[in-house]
């Protein structure tokens, strides 16, 4: 024999869904109250960025979700007792009259018949027809006006098992299915496993550092921030480890270096060039100009995608470049002849004679010798130390890294974006003889990632040269003066393919003023 | 042992002895005084060293600086310059007491409370063997979690207790463990 009753209480249990308000609301009626993420976080029970998430799309589910619609209903009612209370400068009866039906149920005039009757602080869906319904007989919410209830059956029984009516569902449909359709932004990896797909199990190590330094330190979000820089690298070094798994090349950290990479003195540097741009333009066309000074965002992120050699360098000699394998050359730059309106590849070198530059040098340097650009001669390789080289050894990384930092910056967490940046700029300076990172002493990489970011900017001066602006500047790894319309050139903005004004001014004598 | 190479590069290989990889790398882990002791700095700098406490004259005496304490002061003093046979004794006294004193706390870094260190196994270059020759000699890690042994042969200088201690370890490697006795460099950090 079954238990009816337990299949009663069963089914008593198993209510719908509160409906949530849409994802922009929930965070714009959490600041209407000046709370932070983690205060409502900690009475809620869970991370602040986990309201984050809810507040850009996700939902809750479960107990913690009923949790969170009495927060906001509270919330909306508080907000709208705060305004007309500011409107109307007279004691606001709805906060009064909420207040006492939390402690009286029988001053609502319909609750006063029955016992059982609650009244409820969030509406929640009517187990007759679905709608919100603010009160609840022995647990079930439904209404008590049968004028109000849109069902077919005006039941007013307190009877548990209830015929939900085929009709209502639809309509109580309607409610999560708009909630989903905002949260479609953020999409969900899926992978095939066996025959059907399933959400692919990769923990966010970067989500969850945060959200973890964040409880850690209660909400504060500078100490969290310190907290997190402060672990960058160790942090990085997981990722990487993480990002390799089921790669088919290992990540090989402790290779014999030939003595080009090795430093002279405690103190000196390796022999290798890098090609950092330090130009400047040497003389503008008469007149006042704008200049926008430019910055590229994320310079040395973008440039972990570059052809990197996995094993240990091989020596070789002769004039050839093989695009299979990467590494370290010792080459004669050609001749620059334009060096008044664009910056030369190879920086700016004041000593003649070879020079030991690296793969993305030396493959701007070919590119530019090509028939499609024919700016220069090709360079003269006399040696080289290659390995086989692939793009996609740190490819996982730079994307989890950039992933989280366009996330970051969507959800405007300065915590997550600051970490990220700590992450791949402390990667990248201490991959070599550092002795802040010793699980990885690969110099080689060093050089090759310093000079492919030096590599994007000299494209980046390219192509402002190319559609007509006037490039007066190209320092550093990511800065770059320009005149003229640059908007038209490069998109503003904070991703990595974007640029960001670092400085405006102005250069020159105004012609009228000048005669 | 089977594992042993018997006429290592008969064919053209070249590596060197594992042991002799992992000295040398703890050698470089050791950070010794850089400017060469026969330049007058690289001089001083290791004299200074070795008498700047009791203790540290003792450990040099044992090491086999066996002057007398006005000689030291003589050389301290620039009053006198160590004849060559003697520098060689003041360099070999330096790197014996340096290593005995880095010796313990490297081996703290390289256990990590026995979570061990990754050690890199770069094989033998084949380079100069011809084609038919080669074998397929794979680049190798393994995590070596006790340091004890390896680092107390390196410091005493045994290099035959430090082959054994190598070479007990590299066993793990698996059946193929001959192939990795000579290689060209091994690679790991403290």
């Amino acid at each position: 024999m079954t238990d009816f009753g337990a299949i009663d209480a069963l089914l008593a249990g198993a209510r719908k869904e509160v409906a949530l308000p849409p994802a922009e609301e929930r965070r714009a009626l959490r600041e209407g109250l000046n709370l932070s993420r983690a205060q409502l976080a900690k009475v809620l029970g869970v991370s602040p960025s986990t309201v984050g998430g809810w507040e850009s799309g996700r939902d809750p589910s479960g107990e913690v979700r009923e949790k969170y619609a009495y927060f906001l209903e509270g919330a909306r009612t508080k907000l709208a007792a705060e305004a007309t209370e500011a409107a109307e400068e007279t004691p606001a009866k709805e906060i009064s009259a909420e207040k006492q039906n939390d402690d009286h149920a029988d001053v609502e005039p319909a609750a006063g018949e029955d016992d059982d009757v609650d009244t409820l602080a969030t509406p929640q869906p009517c187990v007759l027809c679905g709608q919100p319904a603010r009160h609840q007989v022995a647990g079930f919410p439904q209404h008590l006006d049968p004028t109000e209830c849109q069902a077919a059956e005006p039941a007013q029984t307190s009877e548990p098992a209830v015929p939900v009516t085929p009709a209502a569902r639809p309509e109580s449909r309607r409610a999560p299915t708009t909630g989903r359709r905002g949260q479609a932004g953020r999409g969900v990896k899926v992978v095939p496993v066996g025959r059907r797909m399933q959400p692919a199990d990769s923990p966010d190590l970067i989500a969850s550092a945060v959200a973890a330094a964040l409880d850690e330190h209660a909400g504060d979000v500078e100490a969290a921030t310190a907290a997190l820089v402060k672990r960058a690298i160790p942090d990085a070094m997981a990722l990487l480890d993480h990002s390799r798994k089921g790669g088919r090349y290992d990540v090989i950290a402790h290779p014999w270096l030939p003595d080009v990479l090795r430093k002279q003195s405690s103190r000196g540097a390796d022999q290798i060039w890098e090609a950092r741009p330090n130009w400047a333009r040497p003389e503008l066309p008469a007149g006042e100009h704008e200049v926008t000074a430019l910055d590229i965002n994320g310079a040395y992120l973008s440039a972990l995608k570059t052809h990197l050699p996995i094993g240990q360098l091989e020596h070789s000699t002769g004039n050839e470049h093989n695009p299979r394998r990467a590494g370290v050359h010792l080459i004669t730059p050609p001749a620059w002849d334009h060096e008044d309106h664009l910056p030369n590849p190879i920086g700016s070198r004041d000593e003649p004679g070879p020079l030991w530059v690296t793969e993305p040098t030396l493959r701007l340097l070919l590119r530019l010798a090509g028939p499609k650009y024919g700016l220069c001669d090709p360079p003269q390789i006399h040696e080289s130390w290659t390995s086989g080289a692939t793009e996609g050894l740190l490819e996982k990384f730079r994307v989890a890294l950039k992933d989280a930092r366009d996330r970051a910056i969507g959800e405007g967490d300065e915590v997550t974006l600051e970490y990220v940046k700590a992450m791949y700029s402390k990667f990248v300076s201490t991959l070599g003889e550092s002795n802040y990172n010793r699980e990885l002493y690969r110099t080689d990489w060093m050089h090759l990632i310093r000079s492919q970011a030096f590599a994007n900017l000299w494209w980046k001066a390219h192509r402002a040269y190319d559609e007509g602006l006037l490039v007066v500047r190209a320092m550093g790894t990511d800065e770059l003066h320009v005149i003229g319309d640059w908007r038209a050139v490069f998109a503003e903005g904070r991703g990595v393919a974007e640029v960001k004004v670092k400085d405006a001014y102005r250069v020159g004598v105004a012609r009228d003023e000048s005669t | 042992m089977p594992e042993r190479n018997i006429e290592f590069g008969k064919y053209g290989a070249r590596g060197i002895k594992g042991y002799e990889a992992v000295a040398r790398q703890l050698d470089a882990l050791a950070g010794y005084i850089a400017t060469p002791v026969t330049a007058r700095r690289g001089l001083q700098a290791r004299l200074h060293y070795l008498t700047r406490s009791d203790h540290a004259r003792a450990a040099a005496r044992a090491a086999g600086l066996t002057v007398t304490d006005r000689t030291l002061r003589a050389w301290l003093e620039g009053r006198r310059a160590p004849s060559r046979r003697n520098l060689r004794r003041i360099e070999q006294a330096y790197r014996t007491v340096r290593r005995e004193n880095v010796a313990r706390y490297l081996v703290a870094r390289l256990n990590r409370d026995g979570r061990g260190t990754r050690v890199e196994i770069h094989p033998l270059n084949q380079s100069g063997v011809s084609r038919p020759r080669q074998r397929v000699v794979d680049f190798r890690a393994l995590n070596v979690r006790r340091w004890d042994r390896i680092v107390a042969a390196w410091a005493a200088g045994d290099d035959q207790k430090l082959d054994d201690a190598w070479a007990d370890q590299i066993v793990d490697l698996g059946s193929q463990w001959g192939q990795y006795e000579y290689v060209t460099n091994v690679g790991f950090a403290a």
